[in-house]
């Protein structure tokens, strides 16, 4: 982010992490009249305590006793709460502090989300939700869980997602694939039909640059993303049209000259607009290349119809026979801008003695005569072409088609330096073209007609510079005799006579970002502009123009980085990385060379079936998370929704910071003997927390592995804790005590159940602790003093724990429904990376160290900088807000001692409010509280993004 | 029950993809999720995550009663927004 971008504010105190900790040390000086800016990672403030079912050793609802803080903090009139925000680094800087933040994008605009979830549900892609310890899934589009604070959603997107990005064309093709696998294939067309009309044509004849980017490339294969697009064609044109609604005019007229990929869709934009739209096409019939070059079984006339019928069914008219020269002529008609798309249709020469004799044609009207059905002498003839590109191929193939007794190509290339695609040559030479490599043309022979070929060796195609540039030996290399010679050396644009600025190659000379040329209502674009592509980067060029040519006549700024405003790209490596194993999923059956009898011109691939295709869409890796379908931005009522939301940089100048960024919980699977993510009836504390909340994953205490209600639990304590082995000597102080009040919740939700702890130790040590752990055993809790050494998995799913029994010196097994591992708890090794080089000293055991724990909690080795809760240690909640509530205090008295900064709490609100990409927050309200700020600056209350 | 480990990533993504069939399945018959896996040849741990999916977004909802064997019916609803 450019430095004038970025959001600079004042605060008395920073506070990071806003779990419970976290919210009291916040509210605390917030309560003393300081001014505090809490920092927390998550879309929602309320950290783990709030994702807990009961408390124990009062079983007080953990979202009844959490939320009354959870709203305190977002609404106190003294603190400005970030959430979805991270702070990035902590310098020192005058006696203060200078953090660097970053606001992540929420794709949703704060102020207008309502919380209504409707996004979530028409969302199409399902993650694992870590709010339910990833019992279930959630949405890309999500609330982090229903008590939220703020009750806002977040879209989840890691960036643009490969197929997407890659798409010249603009078309949101993870978004289509999202859609198929939904089964919905009408709005798949549909998503397709906004970037460009031309659904069907694409789905046949896209070379796919999507499909070279797609992650699962590197698994089996790419998706057969292309093929996809022909089947939701098909399926939509199978069903009857359906008049669409033709928008309100704008009363203004634009004239597109050329009814190609480009002029159709720049067309169907503008039409779409509202504008009145029509297009001279100099050929008899509309459609460009798709028409009068690529060969129908490539590409059916009839598929070109329906895409074009798109265009025409808005209004778009089309005027054929109309070979336009004259641009002042077509202004006079009353057209506010023109858009010249007349692609690439003369055929370059090769300028070699001979080339003027009959029978040598260019390929494009070659190409041209065969799909207009003009009589070519062809049958039985010596076909020769010459290229080694796609035309070349398409010309060939063509030929072999229409009788040719025999049909070679001649490339200067070699095979692997053939520019045309390998599976093109492929399937020609299947049919039974042959090739020539590393020969250009010397002359041609003949009297009246061509009769033979003499040819040279091409000993380089490109100079060094990578230019077209070949170099041939003086030898001869032999002659080809030929009926029939097709060209297909290169095409230019039949531009001379328009007016315009043209560039060598003939292609028109325009703003690449605009698309205008030198007269200011003239635009060009498609291949006219950038020589030969292919269809989808034309249409993506027509996009282009359009939007540009609605700036224009708007009057308004022709704002090329908003057109190509997206995410980056998501990093191929990152996508494989979510996963360490994959379950092998071959692509769709590899194409099979095709055999086409000569003459028979059908496409040569089937669309796939409803279940090829839903097996297809199954295969995606999901990249960018988010796959821009575009439903929850159809569905949000409140137009909440903004894809391109940008990420926004803070820097943030305060007194004091406060480190209450918690604890991680001991990942079970380090401790493979109980196999937890093997044997799906295995799960952790955290899991069973979750399935106890009033917001459970389920709909009751069921097993993840088949659903059952289990009628006999075991509960593991000491997972991770106490444990050198895996050097975490400490006990971790909470897991005895959250297994004893799982004990006491399941056997009031399972009166039935059984309950067997393993434990090595049980600590019961704070006020009431020690009577909670009677009372589970008096309600029936079996206590065994002994150690589980390995978990297995019967056939039922049912667990055998195989266990030394401490107290009879045996080893038993027992069978068991379901286990619960206590697993422990972590350092959260996040705080010290803020600290540039690791300024912040840990303790022995990684967790933030106190200077003086015993005379001097909260106090870190950094003057200033406090630690608050169980980022310094393992607390259970009532010790962690005590120890908060003493951070803040110590956080204050340093304040009083050093002075606050001069701080402009209303600040950060209005520049976040002023910034659109935040989600235009409103503007912050100012609420006056609390004792006067020493400096006499006013508060606020950062309406919009404290929430 | 079949352990064939699939990672949950893995298996979540399916969701969209399982659903339709799974609200076939469901079609004037409650199951539980052994019988839903049968009916899919999925292994039950996977339709756990996909029917309770489901049950999350509104597409099912379970019986009151369970089974002898102690599983949950789950029927489909008719959702309001698609
Ligand atoms: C043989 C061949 C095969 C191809 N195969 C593929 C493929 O499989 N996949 C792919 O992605 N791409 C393919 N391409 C490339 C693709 O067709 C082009 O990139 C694309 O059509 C360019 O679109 P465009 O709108 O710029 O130009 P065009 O499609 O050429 O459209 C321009 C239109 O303007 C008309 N016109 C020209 N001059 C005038 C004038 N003065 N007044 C009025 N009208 C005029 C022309 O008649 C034409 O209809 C192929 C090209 C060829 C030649
Ligand atoms: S649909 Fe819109 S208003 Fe409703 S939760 Fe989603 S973003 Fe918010
Ligand atoms: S665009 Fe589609 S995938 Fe992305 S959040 Fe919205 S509904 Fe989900
Ligand atoms: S895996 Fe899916 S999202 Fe990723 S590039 Fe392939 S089709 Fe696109």
């Amino acid at each position: 982010m450019k430095d004038d971008a970025l959001n600079r504010v004042k605060y008395d105190a920073l506070v990071i992490g806003s779990g419970i900790s976290g919210m009291e040390s916040a509210l605390k000086l917030g309560d003393m009249g300081y001014k505090v800016l809490v920092v927390e990672k998550e879309a929602s403030v309320g950290g783990k305590m709030i994702l807990l079912s009961k408390v124990f050793p009062t079983l007080d609802c953990a979202s009844c006793i959490s939320t009354p803080k959870m709203g305190a903090t977002i609404h106190h009139p003294n603190l400005t709460v970030l959430t979805y925000a991270e702070v990035e680094t902590i310098e020192r800087q005058d006696g203060g502090f200078r953090a660097r933040i970053k606001q992540k994008p929420r794709f949703v605009v704060e102020t207008a989300c309502t919380g209504c979830r409707q996004c979530e549900m028409v969302c199409k892609v399902a993650v694992p939700d870590e709010f339910n310890a990833d019992l279930v899934s959630r949405r890309a589009a999500h609330i982090a869980f229903p008590q939220a604070v703020p009750k806002k959603a977040v879209i989840e997107r890691q960036g643009t997602s490969r197929c997407t990005f890659n798409c010249p064309a603009g078309i949101k093709a993870h978004g289509y694939v999202a859609l198929v696998r939904s089964g919905e294939y009408e709005k798949a067309f549909q998503l397709v039909a906004d970037a460009t009309p031309l659904v069907g044509s694409l789905g046949r004849a896209c070379y796919a640059p999507c499909e070279s980017e797609c992650s699962r490339g590197n698994l089996e294969g790419p998706l057969s993303i292309r093929r996809l697009k022909r089947f939701v064609a098909d399926m939509h044109y199978a069903k009857p049209r359906v008049a669409p609604e033709t928008p309100p005019a704008n009363g203004m007229k634009v004239a597109v000259v050329g009814s190609g990929p480009a002029g159709l869709t720049a067309a169907w934009h503008l039409a779409r607009k509202g504008y009145e739209v029509k297009i001279f096409e100099a050929a008899p019939q509309p459609g460009g290349m798709m028409r009068l070059a690529l060969p129908p079984y490539r590409l059916p006339i009839e598929v070109v119809e329906q895409d074009i019928a798109n265009v025409t069914d808005i209004g778009v008219t089309i005027q054929t026979n109309s070979r336009i020269e004259d641009l002042e002529a077509l202004k006079a008609q009353g057209f506010s801008a023109v858009l010249v798309a007349i692609g690439t249709h003369l055929g370059a020469k090769l300028r070699v003695p001979g080339e003027d004799l009959q029978g040598i044609v260019r390929a494009t009207e070659f190409l041209r005569a065969a799909k207009l059905g003009e009589r070519l002498e062809v049958a039985g003839k010596r076909v020769v072409v010459i290229g080694g590109g796609n035309v070349a191929i398409d010309a060939a193939r063509t030929a072999m088609r229409l009788h040719a007794g025999s049909v070679e190509v001649l490339s200067l290339e070699s095979l692997k330096e053939m520019p045309a695609h390998p599976w093109e040559i492929a399937e020609a030479k299947a049919e039974g073209v042959t090739f020539r490599h590393s020969c250009g043309v010397r002359d041609f022979e003949g009297d009246e007609r061509v009769r033979s070929i003499n040819l040279l060796r091409c000993i380089s195609v490109l100079d060094e510079k990578g230019r077209f540039n070949p170099k041939y030996s003086d030898k001869r290399a032999g002659t080809v005799e030929g009926d029939l010679v097709v060209v297909a050396a290169g095409m230019r644009p039949d531009s001379g006579e328009f007016g315009l600025p043209i560039n060598p190659s003939g292609t028109f000379q325009v703003d690449k970002g605009t698309l205008q040329t030198c007269i200011p209502d003239v635009f060009a674009a498609g291949d006219a502009v950038a020589g030969p592509t292919m269809i989808t980067s034309a249409a993506g060029e027509g996009r282009r123009a359009a939007f540009m040519i609605d700036r224009w006549l708007h009057g308004q700024a022709m704002d090329v980085e908003e057109f190509e405003r997206r995410l980056e790209m998501v990093d191929k490596e990152a996508v494989l990385a979510r996963q360490s194993t994959y379950r092998e999923l071959p692509a769709g059956a590899p194409r099979e060379a095709v055999k086409l009898a000569p003459g028979e011109f059908y496409p040569d691939e089937e669309t796939m079936t409803e279940v090829e295709a839903l097996d297809a869409a199954a295969r995606c890796l999901d990249c960018g998370v988010c796959s821009e379908c575009n439903s929850c931005v159809d569905i949000c009522p409140a137009h909440a929704i903004d894809l391109k939301m940008q990420e926004q940089e803070i820097e943030a100048e305060v007194g004091t910071v406060l480190l209450a960024t918690g604890y991680t919980l001991f990942p079970a699977d380090l401790k493979p003997q109980y196999g937890y993510g093997k044997f799906k009836n295995v799960i952790t504390g955290m899991q069973m927390d979750r399935l106890l909340a009033p917001t459970r994953p389920y709909n009751a205490v069921v097993r993840p592995g088949d659903g059952k209600v289990p009628d006999s639990i075991a509960f593991i304590l000491c997972t991770g804790s106490r444990d050198e082995t895996l050097g975490n000597p400490m006990c971790s102080r909470i897991c005895c005590m959250y297994s004893i009040k799982h004990n006491q919740l399941i056997m009031g939700a399972l009166p039935l159940a059984d309950v067997t702890v393993y434990y090595m130790d049980v600590r019961t040590p704070s006020k009431g602790y020690n009577e909670f752990y009677e009372q589970a055993k008096g309600m029936g809790a079996n206590f065994v003093k002994g150690r589980v050494a390995s978990i297995s998995e019967k056939d039922n799913g049912n667990l055998l724990l195989r266990y030394e029994d401490i107290e009879n010196g045996t080893v038993t097994e027992t069978e068991h429904d379901m286990v619960v591992l206590a697993v422990g708890v972590r350092p959260n090794d996040e705080a010290a990376r803020l600290f540039p080089g690791n300024d912040l000293r840990l303790d022995e055991f990684g967790w933030v160290g106190e200077s003086n724990e015993d005379v001097n909690p909260g106090a870190t080795n950094i003057s200033g900088v406090f630690v608050a809760g169980a980022a310094s240690g393992v607390k259970d909640i009532p010790d962690s807000i005590l120890h908060a509530g003493g951070a803040a205090a110590q956080a204050a008295a340093y304040l009083e001692r050093h002075g606050r900064p001069a701080t402009d709490a209303a600040a950060l609100a209005e520049k976040l409010a002023a910034e659109p990409a935040n989600g235009g927050a409103p503007a912050a309200s100012t609420t006056e509280t609390g004792p006067a700020s020493a400096t006499g600056s006013s508060t606020a209350k950062a309406a919009g993004v404290a929430r | 029950m079949t352990t064939a480990n699939r990672e949950i990533r893995e298996i979540v993504r399916d969701e969209h993809i399982m659903r339709n069939r799974i609200l076939r399945l469901l079609e004037g018959r409650p199951s539980t999720i052994p019988e839903i896996a049968e009916g899919l040849g999925a292994p039950p741990s996977e339709v756990t995550y996909w029917v309770m999916g489901m049950r999350k977004y509104g597409y099912v909802r379970e019986e009151k009663e369970v089974t002898d064997e102690g599983y949950y019916r789950y029927q489909a609803i008719e959702r309001e927004i698609g």
